[in-house]
Order: structure tokens, then sequence, then C-alpha cells
């Protein structure tokens, strides 16, 4: 039976239940309502109707009373009436009383009460009767009598028939009464019964029910717990829904144990793959860290043979032997001695060669037992399976594996070794590649190294070459001009002797002759100023007297520059005649007390010459040279001294004694010193070297309050050192100074030989106060210039390109000095016009700014003249900084120099770039 | 046909016995000056030992050993022969450049920048690093050791003293090395010869080092060897790169000569590239 037909049919049932006890309720109570209505109204009324009738019956007989004892009175007649009207209302009620109660004890005693009546009211009409007759009622007294006992006797029938009406509603009451007790208590029973009919039913329905959905519930939880394959199933024993649950169940659980089974299936693949990937990628991984074939090989071997649980392995790379293709053993596993002679095949050649021919695996299950052996410590087997393997790329074998193991190669294992095959191929190419590119570069790095070594030992070589071809040139133009020389030295010995009386005195000539020159006018000039400034006519101002005599002391002044000059000039160019000979110092002595004394005395100065007993009456040397040089001393310190002393002391000291470094060595023991000392100005430290310089005073102002041209010491200095001596000065500002001149005491022979390690002294050098940034000043601008240098620029021509005159000057000056031709532009425009007026310019120097055209735009117009493309561009920069440099060079400056300009560094220069120039 | 083959072998067999005598001449210059050159590139050898030969005018090795052996002379003339002192100041302008742009920076802050001027010749290429390293503010922190197998190219380096007949060519190098002053303010011509500024030498230590036979005598920050090691068969080759990988602090740096290359020696794989054309590397294991 279904679930819905359970359902239905219980709770239809219950419903039926239900109803009929409804009817049956309804049913008692309408039986119930009937019985009251009964009881209501028919008892009722049958008790009302009997009440009327005892009561009428009461009526009648006070009615009599009244109608019989006043006959002749209104009212009798009245009580009449009463009385006929309630003997009716008696009668009727009877009547009714009749129709509605038919027990027959109430009829029996309405025929008895009918009958009393009956005769009752025959008396009555009797009495009335009598009455009307005689009028009088006593006569009647009897009769009255037997009227008045009916009516007691109706009266008393009346009052039986209202009990007995009582007796009838009582009755009644009670049997309603058990009625309603007996239908409460059948309903009880009725719902007992039905409520235990409903309550069996419905256990029925729900046990049926539950013990099936438990049967499937106890099933499909056992289904959840197993673990999917051999699902249980559900017996179907029933037909209802629980039935097609239960073949749903069944259904579903077959479906899910084929699933089930499909996804073991799919997560074996997935596994074995994901084997395969991680084995693959691990091999993988090692081919970039193998460095040669070699090394991923034997990687490669070592790492795949325990991966297939295998226990040997053998590695051939293919390469060439013997112009033959061969399979060369490069790497093994557990390899042993036993193997030696395999070491490699040729195509073809046994079963890795075979593999390699077909380019297809061979795998061999069940070798005989002593195919191979694979020994350990503890003992040896022989692996009965093995596997050989191409390794390909595009078609093509690259190398064979082969591979042994105890166990049988697994599908996934060879599907293992298939797909790293394929990987190995690229690898094994890549790397093949590799090592070829290595190698090419390797050859190459080799090949460029030979090729700076062999350029470098070219270069080599060439200097070499160039400097024997040097050397033998010079060896040859040396002989060559040796003999030459020697020719020239004889030709010019002769020509010599002849010329030299005539050069003598023709260099005489030319002093004179310019001492002459230029003492002639100046000399009228200065005796027609000294005639003007004595204004003897008077015509002259005070101020022109006062100019003249300007004049005179100028014209002086230059007169006596004009000798020193001409004394230095003499002395520089090595023309000073010295003409040592035996000088007698009191001579000396005599000479300057006679050239000083007035001047002393004129300045009130303590003036002395002191010659010390020790020393010898004569020196051999130069007198005049040695008179100008004390007398030049004389005068600075008489120039210098207000007040005080002037004294000069001659004394003899040992050489060795004498504290000052000396300037040039000096063979002689014992040396003259004279010392002339003053109380004057003095001179401060810092300046006692510089004031031997030519046109130098200690002070900028000195020339001015003292007079002086400045050059009277330097001539001294010299003078001193061309006679082998030299001067020292200790001075104190304030308190005076101290000028020695130091000449040594020699023998005629000796003289000759301090002149010539002078003239060495000269020649070299001083490049010991060298710095990059400070310019040295103390340095005497003419020992800078060597006769070497000033040869390589001598002549050269250059240009200088600038628009500041005194920078113009400066450069003039100083490039003058060493004999350059110097052609001067003042912009750009003008420099190049220059440059091709002079197309034998060796060298530019470009001042960048300029008006008109500047450094930059003159450089790059001079580059595009294919004439001067090769030519020396020194830029003259202002500014230090590294852009306008670079802009030089961009414009075609060959070099570069700041301002302001170190001369020094400019001769360097100009040395570099002019250098071949000279050929 | 027959002929030519015959010849060929005989010019094999005369090059096979050249290769032997030059070997045995090696040797006994080895055993007899102490001078190693047994290592020597091949080739080079043959070519500036077979000049000698011919300079000497001998007919073979074997009599150059037998006179090389007695006479120092012609060893100390083998031996210059054996020593190219081919260099010039900033040779490579765009290498001193390189490092200036690349190096410096790295250095700059070093408390003091140690220097081993490998193979330094006459020393025009280490008056380069000087000027370069005063011109980048850190010559005073920094120490130079230059070292050549050759003591009298060592003397001329020590003066400091060129010729000015390079100058021109030198004053371009200069400039294309990235110069930021003028070339002139380092020097003062003296007849032929150029002399630098004494304040270059202040900080450079000439010695003499032999490369094959010394070892290393300090830890340094630069190395520069630069067309040095072209003389050098592989093996030395990867025995003085030894010697520096030991002689050079870690992150320090190493120049080379611009047809050299430290990738195929034996520490190749220690240094990274900081330029590789004008190969400057740094050592970073």
């Amino acid at each position: 039976m279904k679930f819905t037909t359970k359902l239905y049919a219980s709770i239809g049932f219950i419903l039926l239940l239900i109803s009929i006890s409804v009817v049956i309720l309804m049913n008692m109570l309408e039986q119930s309502i009937v019985k009251m209505n009964v009881v209501v109204n028919e008892l009722y009324e049958r008790i009302d109707i009997a009440s009327e009738i005892k009561y009428e019956t009461a009526n009648i007989g006070r009615e009599f009373r009244e109608a019989t004892a006043d006959p002749e009175n209104g009212n009798n007649r009245e009580a009449l009436n009463a009385w006929e009207e309630s003997n009716l209302k008696i009668k009727q009620g009877i009547e009714s009383l009749k129709e509605l109660d038919t027990q027959e004890k109430s009829l029996d005693l309405m025929e008895q009460y009918t009958t009393l009546h009956d005769s009752y009211q025959d008396m009555v009409q009797q009495v009335m009767v009598w009455q009307k007759m005689d009028g009088k009622v006593d006569s009647q007294a009897v009769m009255v009598d037997e009227i008045k006992l009916t009516r007691n006797r109706m009266l008393q029938t009346a009052q039986l028939l209202l009990g007995l009406q009582e007796q009838e509603m009582k009755n009644e009451l009670l049997r309603s009464r058990d009625t309603y007790n007996w239908a409460v208590t059948s309903i009880y029973i009725y719902l007992a019964i039905s409520l235990s009919l409903g309550i069996g039913l419905i256990i029925w329905i729900i046990r049926s029910m539950t013990k099936n959905l438990n049967k499937v519930t106890t099933v499909m939880n056992s289904a959840g717990n197993s673990n999917g394959n051999d699902l249980p199933r559900i017996e179907i024993v029933s037909n209802d829904e629980i039935g097609s649950i239960a073949a749903a169940f069944n259904a579903m659980v077959s479906e899910l144990e084929a699933h089930s089974k499909l996804e073991k299936h799919l997560l074996e693949e997935a596994e074995e793959h994901g084997w395969l990937k991680t084995k693959i990628a691990e091999i993988a991984t090692m081919y970039p860290e193998a460095k040669d074939i070699q090394m991923l090989g034997e990687s490669f071997i070592s790492k795949l043979v325990p991966i297939v649980d295998a226990s040997f392995g053998v590695f051939y790379l293919k390469s060439e032997n013997e112009a033959q293709p061969y399979l060369k053993r490069i790497a093994a596993y557990a390899f042993s001695n036993q193997f030696k002679a395999s070491e490699g095949f040729y195509i073809g050649e046994g079963l890795v060669g075979q593999c390699a021919l077909e380019k297809q695996a061979i795998l061999l299950t069940q070798v005989p037992e002593d195919y191979i052996s694979i020994r350990s410590g503890t003992g040896e087997g022989s692996p009965r399976n093995i596997i050989i393997l191409p390794v390909q790329l595009e078609g093509e074998v690259l190398a064979v594996i082969e591979i042994a193991s105890f166990h049988a190669f697994t599908s996934s294992q060879v599907k293992l070794l298939e797909e790293i095959n394929s990987t190995l191929g690229m690898a094994i190419n890549s790397m093949l590649n590799h090592m070829r590119a290595e190698r090419l570069l390797q050859e190459s790095q080799a090949l460029t190294e030979e090729l700076q070594v062999q350029s470098e030992e070219l270069q080599l070589q060439q200097e070499e070459l160039r400097t024997t071809n040097e050397k033998l040139e010079e060896q040859y133009t040396a002989s060559e001009q040796k003999k030459k020389e020697l020719e020239k030295v004889r030709e010019a010995l002769e020509e010599k002797a002849q010329q030299l009386e005539i050069s003598s005195q023709y260099k005489s000539e030319f002093l004179a002759n310019m001492s002459h020159e230029l003492r002639t006018p100046l000399n009228s000039l200065l005796i027609l100023a000294r005639i003007l400034s004595e204004n003897e006519e008077g015509n002259l101002s005070k101020k022109q007297e006062e100019y003249t005599r300007t004049i005179y002391t100028s014209g002086n002044d230059l007169l006596l520059l004009i000798n020193d000059i001409l004394d230095l000039a003499k002395i520089e160019s090595g023309k000073l005649e010295v003409i040592s000979k035996e000088v007698d110092l009191y001579d000396v002595q005599d000479y300057l007390s006679k050239q000083f004394s007035p001047i002393a005395s004129q300045k009130d100065i303590q003036f002395n010459v002191q010659l010390e007993p020790n020393v010898s009456n004569y020196l051999y040397t130069d007198e005049q040279c040695l008179k100008q040089i004390l007398k030049n001393l004389l005068s600075n310190a008489f120039k210098f001294t207000e007040s005080g002393s002037v004294s000069l002391q001659v004394r003899k000291v040992r050489t060795e004694y004498i504290e000052k470094q000396m300037p040039v060595s000096t063979q002689a023991e014992y040396m003259l010193a004279f010392s002339v000392i003053d109380t004057g100005i003095g001179v401060p430290t810092e300046k006692q070297r510089v004031i031997f310089d030519a046109f130098k005073q200690a002070d900028g102002t000195t020339s001015r309050k003292y007079g002086g041209t400045g050059l009277g010491l330097s001539i001294s200095r010299e003078m001193a050192s061309v006679l082998g001596g030299f001067i020292e000065l200790t001075s104190e500002v304030g308190k005076g100074s101290n000028f020695t001149l130091y000449l040594p005491i020699l023998q005629s022979s000796e003289i000759l030989e301090a002149n010539s390690y002078i003239e060495e002294a000269a020649a070299g050098l001083e490049y010991e106060d060298y710095s990059l940034n400070e310019k040295s000043e103390v340095d005497d601008e003419g020992s800078r210039i060597n006769e070497e240098g000033k040869s390589s620029l001598k002549h050269k021509k250059v240009l200088i390109v600038d628009d500041d005159i005194r920078n113009v000057y400066a450069l003039t000056i100083a490039l003058e000095k060493y004999e350059m031709d110097i052609i001067v532009a003042e912009n750009g425009r003008e420099g190049i016009e220059m440059l091709q007026g002079n197309p034998d310019t060796d060298i530019v120097l470009m001042d960048i700014m300029m008006p008109e055209m500047d450094g930059f735009e003159a450089m790059r117009r001079i580059r595009q003249l294919p004439k001067y493309q090769t030519l020396p561009i020194i830029a003259l920069t202002a500014k230090a900084m590294k852009q306008s440099r670079e802009e030089c060079l961009d414009a075609g400056a060959t070099d570069y120099i700041s301002k302001p300009i170190d001369i020094d560094q400019l001769f360097s220069l100009m040395h570099v770039w002019l250098y071949r120039k000279e050929g | 046909m027959k002929n030519t083959i015959i010849q060929d072998q005989g010019s094999v067999q005369v090059q096979e016995i050249e290769r032997i005598e030059i070997e045995l001449l090696l040797e006994a210059i080895y055993r007899y000056y102490g001078y190693d050159f047994r290592n020597y590139a091949q080739s080079f050898l043959q070519r500036r030992i077979l000049h000698r030969v011919r300079n000497e005018n001998l007919k073979s090795v074997s009599a150059l050993q037998e006179k090389l052996l007695r006479n120092p002379e012609i060893m100390k003339r083998l031996f210059s022969d054996l020593s190219i002192n081919v260099t010039e100041m900033f040779r490579d302008p765009a290498f001193f450049q390189s490092f200036r742009k690349n190096i410096v920076p790295f250095v700059k802050d070093y408390p003091d920048i140690r220097i081993w001027h490998v193979g330094c010749s006459t020393g025009e290429e280490v008056y380069s690093m000087a000027i370069l390293l005063h011109e980048e503010g850190i010559y005073e922190k920094a120490k130079i050791w230059a070292t050549d197998i050759n003591p009298k190219t060592l003397e001329q380096a020590k003066k400091g003293t060129f010729s000015l007949a390079n100058m021109q060519l030198y004053t371009k190098n200069y400039m294309e090395a990235g110069g930021i002053r003028a070339f002139s303010e380092y020097y003062k011509v003296v007849g032929e010869q150029v002399v630098f500024h004494p304040f270059l030498q202040k900080n450079i230590m000439f010695a003499e080092h032999n490369l094959v036979t010394d070892s290393s005598f300090n830890e340094f920050d630069i190395i520069i060897c630069r067309n040095v090691l072209i003389y050098f068969n592989k093996s030395l080759q990867n025995d003085v790169h030894q010697l520096f990988y030991e002689s050079l602090s870690l992150s320090g740096f190493i120049g080379l000569g611009k047809r050299e290359g430290i990738r195929f020696t034996s520490h190749g794989n220690c240094y990274e590239e900081i330029d590789s054309t004008e190969k400057l590397y740094r050592k970073y294991k």
C-alpha cells in the first residue's frame, strides 16, 4: 500500500468516526428537546387545565351561594351568569383534558367528575326553579345541602385530577433525566472507541513508514563510510516511495562506484604524469649546471639511473673515430672494469650501435644471468632487464643510453626514459653548440691577444729600427760634420787670427761709438739744461727753473743708467775684459778715500777704510772691476745712510770658515773679504736676494726717495763672480747693512779654471722650485732660458690673436727672449687674414673672448682651410671650466692653456707642439 | 710532388728541432739566470728568440744558447727583447675614461686606495693614473705600487721624464681620456725631454716584481695589468690570475688590456663585468 493511500485512509477513517459521533449527538439532542417539549407544553397544559377545573369548581360554589342568597336583587343574576360561565369552563376543561390525557386513571376520575358535575347542575336547576316558584330558598335547604355535598366531591375529584397531572409531570422529568444520562455515557464510550481506533491506525502507519526509512538510512550511512568501492545496496522490499528511493539510491551507488573507479584511474594517471614531470624537471635543472658534455653525461647518468630504480647505466656520445661515426662511452653508473671492452661502438655494431641505427629503443628482458654483474661490497647480482635508448634531436641520434635493472621496467619508467631522452637531446645539442662557441671564442681571444703581442712587437721593432736609423744617420752626419768642422776650424783659426785684431777693434769701436753716440747728445742736453736752470738772464719763472733742473737731474740719471747698462751688457755677453794683475790694495784704499771723503763730510757721516794687518799688500785681480764693485757698494751705503758711519774693512779669511754656501767652488785656501758696513736703513730679510736682481730695489718707493737705477748691485754681483768671488749681505732693518765682497787669493793660473767652471754652472737648469700653481717669481728670468730650449723655438713664427694689448705685450716680451718671430692680430677675423698673409706661421696662440670674431669661430674657420688643418692652435681660455675647454677642442684647438698664463707652462706647451717641426 | 713533401717534412722537422732548442734555451736561462720564460706564449718566444739569433749573426738557437750562457751581455739583450715596453700615456683613452666613470665613484669614499700597476714598463700609464686620481681629488689617499720585471725600465719610470716626441699624442690621449685641466699643467719641457711634476711621484712606489716567480705582496683595491698577460701561455695566465685573485680585496677591481679578457681564465666566474669593452671587472666571490 502506498503512503498516500495509507494517509488518505487513516485520515478519512478518523473523519468518519467524528462525523458519526456528531450525528449521534445531534440525534440525542433532538430527542431530549422533544421530550422537553412534551414536558413543558403538554404536561404543563394538563396541569393548567386541571388546576382551572379545580378553581372553577371552587367558584361555582361561591357563585351559587350568591345567586341563591339574594334572589331578588341584581347581583343575583350576575352571579348566576358567572356560575353558568364557570360551569361552561368546567365542561370545556374536562373536554380538553380528555383529549390530552389518555390515561385510564385520569379518564376514570374525569368520568367521575363529569357525573358529579351533571348531578350538581341538575340539583342547582331544581333549586333555581323552586326559588323562582316560591322565592324562597329555605324550603329547599335539603337540596342545598345536597348541592353542597356534590360540589365538595367535585372539588375532591378535581383535586385528585390535578395531583395525577403533577405526578405525571414528575415522572416525565425523571424519564428525560435518564435519557440524558444514557446519551452522555454512550458518547463517552463512542469517543473512547474511535480514539483508540485512530491512535492504533496512526501508530501502525508511522511504524510501517519509519521502519523502511531506517533501513534506507543505515545503508546510506554505511555507503558514506565506505571508500567508494563496493558500496552496499538497499534490498527493495516495498513498492512504495521508500522502495523507489532505494532503487534510486542503488542506481546512484552504481554510478558512484563507476565514477570513483574512473577517478582512481585518472588520479593514478596524474600521479604518474606528475612523477614523470618532476623527474624530468629534476634532470632538466641539472643541464645548465653542466660545464661541458662530459660533466653533462656524468651528472645525467648518475641522476637518471636511481630514478628508474636501475642499478647500472652507460652514456655513449656520438663522436667521430677515424672519420666514422662512433658512439663513445663518456659516462657510466656503477661502472666496473669488466666493461672495459665496451668503450664504444660504431653505428650498427652491437645492440648499442643497432639502437643508434634503428633510432628505436631496445628492451631486453630475462637476459642470461652472466650477461652483466653488478657488484657492491656485500655481494653481486645480475640485472635481468636492459633498456637501450637512442637520444635524438630532429631525427638525428646524438647519444645512446644503456640502463640495466634488477626489476622489470614499468611502463611509466619507460615513458620517463623516453621523455627525458627528448630533453636530453636538446641539452646535448645546446651543450655541443655552446662548447663549440666557447672554443671559437677562446680561439678568437687567443688570436686577438696574439695580434696585440705582434702589434706591440712591431711597434717596438719600429722603434728599434728608428733608433738604429737615427743613430746611423747621426753617426754619419756626425762624422761628416766632424770632418767639415775640422776643416772649418782650421780655416776659422786662420781667419780668426786675422780677424781677431779687427774684431776687437770693431768691438771697442762700437762700444766707444755707442757710448759716444749716446753720451754726446745727452751731454749737450745736460749742459743746456744746467745753463737754463741757472737762469742768468732771469727770464724763467721759478716753476720753469724747477723743470729745467728736473731735466738736468733726470738726464744725469739716464747717463748713469746708460753707463751701467753698458757695463752689465759687457759682463753678460762675456765681453768684459778682465785684466788680472797685481793690485796694490793701498792704492785702492787711497782711491776710495778720495772718492768718498767729500760725500762723508757733506752728509756728516764717519767714513774710514781699514786694512787688517794680516792682509798682504797685493791681490791678483782686475783692478778696475775691484774698484767699481767697492765704489758701487760704498755709494749704495752712503745713499741709504742718513747718519752714523760707513766703513770698509779688508781682512783675510780661510775659505772653509765662510758660512754661506758658496755659489762657486774655489780652490783658493784663503779669501779676501771687503766688508762695507753702514748704519743706514737696512734691507729686510725677504728682500735680500731680490736687490741683486737688475732694476730691483728693496722697496718700490726706494728709488723715488734715493734715486739710482738699481743696476749697481747686479753689476757688482756679476763682476764679483767674474772675478771668482761673490757678495754676501747681512742686514737688519733700521740698523744697517754689511755687504761683503769675497775674492779668492789666487795664483794667476787658477783664475782661468775658475772662470770656465762658472760657465758650466750657468748652463745647468734649475728645476727644483717647480710647483704646479705657484709661479716662481724669484727665478731670474734670464736663467730660465737655456740655450737648447731657445733653439727649438728660435725663428719660429707665432701668431698671437688677442685683443688685450697688455696680454699681447707680455707675451711678446716673453717670446722675444726666445727669438721667436711674432705677429699679432686683434681679433679672429684679423687673425685669419694675418694667417693667410703669413703661410709659414708655425703656431697660433688664440684668445677666446674677442670682439668681432671670437676664438671659437676663428678656429673653426681656420680648420676649414685645408692648409691649416694640422697647424697647432693653442687656445687661451679665461675660464678654468671644463666645458669651455671642450668647446675649444670641438672648435679645433690643438691644446689649451688657461689665463693668467704661466709663461713656463706656455713654453713647455709650445715646445711640445713645435716638436718635429724643426725637421 | 715528392720533393715538396720531403721539403714539408723537412720544415716540420726544423720546426720541431727549433721548438726543442727553444725549450732547452729557456730551461738554461731559468737555471742559470733565474728568469723564467718557460711559460711565455710560444709564438712570441719563437719570434723574439729568432730575432735575437739573427741580430747576433748566429745560425741556430743552440748557438745562441751557447753564447748566452757565457756572455751575460747577450742575456741582457735577449731579456730586453723579451720585455716589450710599448706604452703610452693614457694608452687607450677610453679605458681611462671608463675608469673615471665606473670605478672612481666606487672607490671615492675609501679611506685609502691601494692600486697595483702590474707591468708598468717605463711608467707612462702609472703617471697617467696619478694624474687621473689627482683630477678626481683622490690622489692624496691613493697608493700605487708600480711593478715590472725589468729594472732598467723601472729606473726610467722613476725619473718621470719622457721624450718630447710623443707628447702630442699624449696630449690628445689625455683629452680623450676626459682630462679636466690642461695637460701642460703637469709637465715642463727641458730640452728634448718632458719632466713631469714631481708631486705625481709622491704616492707611487716603483718595485721589481716577477709575475712568474714572485708571490702576492699586499691586498689591493685595484689591479691594473694591461697587455702583460698576452705574452704568457694559458697555464701561466691562469697562475697569474690566481695571484691577482689572491691579491685583490673582495669587490676589488681589475683592469686588463683592450684585447684581453677574463672570461676564459681559471677565475673567470669570480668577476663581474663593469665595462666589457674596456675590460674592467669586479671581484665578487
